[in-house]
């Protein structure tokens, strides 16, 4: 665990040099309420949710004023103020996520809202991008269509050199940790 | 002639382009600080080993690769198109856009589809391709092509960017980056929305898992490959790799090395079709199709030279940290790949006769090579280009007769300037040429050039002390600068060498070194003087040979070995004779425990800022030791900033472009004034003639030494 809290830092620090913010709670009960919170301070009306046990089970319990979406979200996610999914890996060393979306729900809610909420198991920590291309290796007979490495919101500097948040995809990245997502099935 | 004229222009407007000159000047400082804050705590010999050793290794078994790779994708759903011309890969992506009824395409980010103008084919057959990588967008709009691989739109100011999108969004738009960035979010995110097929390019392919890789910040590629039913990846065949471990290293490095990050907003994997919202409504795999191009890179891998650069990962580092193009940016190397990979890409891809005339941009300062993550000996296949061209299109007689007659032969050298020399009395002041007349001119522009020896160093050796008893008999190469301008140096190396109870021998028939011979493509002259030279010392039988010029010493050491590889009489003398090369500067501080047993006397209390020459620093590998001497020598060192950029002399570089040496020259005496050090110190007499000249002609009261004079002056005679 000693290792984990040291990843978390490392990780914490990485990201939000990269302009992520990053959160950390206890179980998925929290949070759904970081959810609310996060949800409410951005007057989000609508949110895209790509289902998974952890979205579904945040969602479960979040108090939520806007309105969730899960289907149809070619529409809906373009819409939305908020995307939500749940991401696989999380790279201690750079700040960045990992995930398996071959699902085009988890692409289009980490794409086309103005913020993208990323939740990910603490545990799912490893230190090095090379740790993560390693796991993925590891099962490359059964490589995922599409996967995706995420640091930081979507960003150009292609006017002037000017570093600028938001050009193509979210412009905000939130990223939840959840230390404990017990409950949750990991079938 | 009318490409060289041409790019003559292209240079001249470039230069006067204060928005370029600014925003190309900022950026090449802010990256290298980037760049070497990216790689802290990372061992880059070690990662740019691994990318060269395992896309060498691909690029060798590029069609295997490709078959391998189209078999695993094929297997996942994908279609595979391996397209041997621009022509074939055109047409093929034409016809799945007509297959699909498509009349709008995005485009995320592809230096082929620029290779191959693609978006222009398009146009011809009424398909509408828009860029959505922003800069690429902005170029679009502009109807410009990319001045840089990575940062297309660098050239361009915010104010002309408002002015496109206005145009575009018939909207009077401010200049605010933000709003700007904001109005391009939306255009092309209803292009996204709307658009019928997706082209993409690839940074890798992985043969084993049949996986495409692309690299974005924007997230453009994400949406390219997400949100339109058809998706075409088009993908140079020297992105192959062989394992999927293999992206790690190149993953590690491009980021870092293209703009300073530890990785880009996004990787994006993708293997075979995925998911994708169909024209009907429902939800199903979309069509996936990869055109794996060839255009010239089976071609480029049978060169047993030139097979190295398929391990370009493009980052364009070789772009960032050239002098030449920080000054004149990417579009007047007049093609769609810049800089000095850029060089070497067009001689392959696209027309090799333009390539021909950009290989004479490069100034030779090796500083790409040093930075490249694909381990590409960049500078030495420029100059393997300039042997090809000047082995297709033949020399200048003039030329001709000067590398062939006058450089082997001293003695007519000799002659020859010293007729030159008498010429030059009118222009001369205290030993400095300022100005020259007519077409000269351009040679004293900036900088004052220094006269010619009344009496070459050759002539002056009988004045020369020995030891009685030396402990070693030390060769003395002189190199056409010390010989003819700056003999002193030769006098204080002997002084040096004396203190070190060492005898100089200088053997008269030695020659040129041959780098201005092998610099202007000409092979041959170089290896004939090689051997002259060779001969030369071998007579004199000496323990070591040494020169106080770089530029000879690599050519002594490296290049007369690699010249003579083939010739079964030579390979083993010009090794014998490499092994006793060193360079003086090197050679004192090895010696002489860095100065400590020379019995070195301070004088005064002077500083000096030192000067890395390209040569000695990258070539040589030498900057510890002239600095720990000049300390031992008692003087106050005082570090210029980048002192180890170049000056801009580059041999016959500053009369060639004198337009491009001399701002490079202004920025290093910049940083030099700003040192407030009195004595500029360098170990090289090309850069001493460059800067000298310099500080020359701008009143300056900083001296310019080289580094044996700094010793010789406190030893005792």
């Amino acid at each position: 665990m000693a290792d984990l809290e040291k990843l978390y830092e490392q990780f914490k620090a990485a990201a939000e040099a990269v302009s992520a913010q990053v959160y950390r709670v206890k179980d998925l009960k929290e949070a759904g309420a970081l959810l609310s919170t996060l949800a409410e301070e951005g007057g989000a009306k609508k949110i895209a949710a790509a289902s998974s046990p952890m979205v579904d089970k945040c969602l479960e319990n979040a108090a939520l004023k806007a309105e969730v979406k899960t289907e149809d979200l070619r529409k809906h996610a373009e819409e939305a103020c908020i995307g939500l999914s749940e991401l696989d890996m999380a790279v201690a060393e750079i700040g960045s996520l990992q995930q398996d979306c071959t699902d085009l729900n988890k692409r289009l809610v980490s794409m086309l809202p103005h913020t993208h909420v990323a939740l990910v198991k603490t545990e799912s920590l490893v230190p090095t991008l090379a740790d993560a291309i390693a796991k993925i290796d590891a099962n490359k007979d059964h490589i995922p269509g599409y996967m995706a490495f995420i640091t930081g919101p979507s960003r150009t500097a292609d006017i002037e050199r000017v570093l600028t948040i938001g050009v193509h995809g979210p412009a905000e990245l939130k990223i939840i940790f959840v230390d404990n997502p017990g409950g949750v099935s990991h079938e | 002639m009318s490409n060289c004229k041409n790019m003559r222009a292209k240079i001249h407007s470039a230069l006067n382009d204060q928005n370029l000159r600014g925003a190309l000047g900022r950026f090449a400082d802010a990256y290298l600080g980037a760049r070497a804050k990216a790689y802290q705590g990372r061992d880059f010999e070690k990662l740019r080993q691994t990318i060269a050793d395992r896309k060498g290794s691909s690029a060798q078994r590029m069609e295997e690769l490709a078959q391998q790779f189209k078999k695993n994708a094929e297997a996942r759903g994908a279609k595979v198109f391996i397209a041997r011309t621009a022509e074939e890969a055109k047409k093929y992506i034409l016809d799945v856009a007509l297959a699909n009824q498509v009349e709008l395409v995005v485009k995320s980010k592809s230096m082929a589809s620029e290779e191959i103008h693609l978006n222009h084919y398009l146009a011809e057959h009424g398909i509408t391709a828009a860029e959505t990588d922003l800069g690429e967008w902005i170029i679009q709009l502009a109807g410009q092509r990319p001045s840089h691989m990575v940062m297309p739109a660098i050239h361009m100011t915010r104010q002309e960017v408002s002015e496109y999108f206005s145009k575009e969004t018939n909207q009077n738009l401010s200049d605010d980056i933000p709003l700007l960035v904001q109005v391009a979010r939306q255009e092309l995110r209803e292009k996204f929305l709307k658009a019928g097929m997706g082209i993409s390019g690839a940074n890798a392919a992985v043969a084993e898992t049949g996986t495409i890789v692309i690299v974005t910040n924007e997230g453009n590629a994400r949406l390219t490959t997400t949100l339109p039913p058809v998706h075409v990846a088009l993908v140079g065949m020297e992105k192959l790799v062989e394992k999927f471990t293999d992206v790690g290293a190149v993953l590690e490095c491009l980021p870092r090395s293209a703009t300073g990050q530890h990785l880009t907003s996004y990787v994006t994997m993708i293997t075979g079709p995925t998911p994708s919202n169909l024209p009907d409504g429902t939800i199903g795999p979309k069509e996936m199709h990869i055109v794996l191009m060839d255009n010239g890179r089976t071609k480029m891998k049978e060169d047993p030279l030139f097979s190295q650069a398929l391990q370009c990962i493009r980052c364009a580092s070789c772009l960032n940290v050239c002098p030449i193009f920080a000054l004149v940016g990417g579009h007047v190397y007049g093609s769609v790949y810049t800089g000095g990979i850029g060089t070497i890409l067009t001689a392959f891809f696209n027309d090799f006769d333009d390539a021909g005339e950009l290989q004479n941009l490069c100034l030779g300062c090796e500083r790409c090579k040093e930075v490249c993550p694909g381990k590409i000996d960049i500078p030495k296949l420029i100059l393997e280009l300039r042997n090809r061209v000047t082995a297709k299109k033949g020399m200048p007689a003039s030329q001709k007769f000067l590398l062939n007659t006058v450089l082997p032969n001293r003695k007519l050298f000799h002659s020859m300037l010293k007729i030159g020399s008498k010429t030059q009395k009118p222009f001369v002041s205290d030993n400095k040429i300022r100005h020259l007349p007519l077409f000269l001119a351009g040679l004293t522009e900036g900088r004052s050039l220094p006269a010619l020896a009344d009496q070459p160093f050759r002539d002056q050796l009988y004045r020369l002390s020995k030891p009685k008893q030396p402990k070693a008999k030390v060769g003395f190469f002189g190199g056409c600068l010390v010989d003819f301008v700056y003999p002193e140096l030769g006098k204080a190396a002997n002084k040096v060498l004396n203190n070190m109870n060492m005898e100089m021998v200088y053997p008269l028939e030695q020659a040129c070194c041959g780098v201005p011979a092998g610099h202007l493509g000409a092979t041959e002259a170089h290896r004939r003087m090689a051997k002259q030279n060779i001969e030369a010392f071998e007579k004199a039988g000496v323990d070591y040979i040494v020169t106080v010029c770089p530029t000879c010493t690599a050519s002594l050491k490296k290049e007369f070995v690699e010249l003579l590889k083939d010739d079964p009489a030579w390979a083993k003398r010009a090794e014998d004779f490499a092994a006793k090369v060193y360079d003086f500067i090197h050679f004192v501080a090895k010696q002489t425990d860095n100065g400590k047993q020379l019995g070195l006397k301070p004088l005064g209390k002077e500083s000096v800022t030192y000067h890395d020459s390209c040569h000695m620093r990258r070539n040589l590998g030498i900057y510890e030791e002239p600095r720990k001497l000049i300390s031992e020598a008692g003087l106050e060192l005082k570090e210029m900033q980048w002192p180890d950029r170049c000056c801009g002399f580059g041999g016959s570089y500053s009369i060639r472009y004198p337009e491009l040496s001399q701002p490079i020259l202004e920025a290093k005496l910049d940083d030099i004034s700003s040192t407030g050090a009195d004595i500029l110190c360098t170990a090289c007499p090309g850069c001493m003639m460059q800067i000298g000249g310099g500080l020359d002609k701008r009143n300056s009261n900083i001296k310019t030494k080289h580094v044996v004079e700094l010793l010789a002056e406190r030893l005792p005679d």
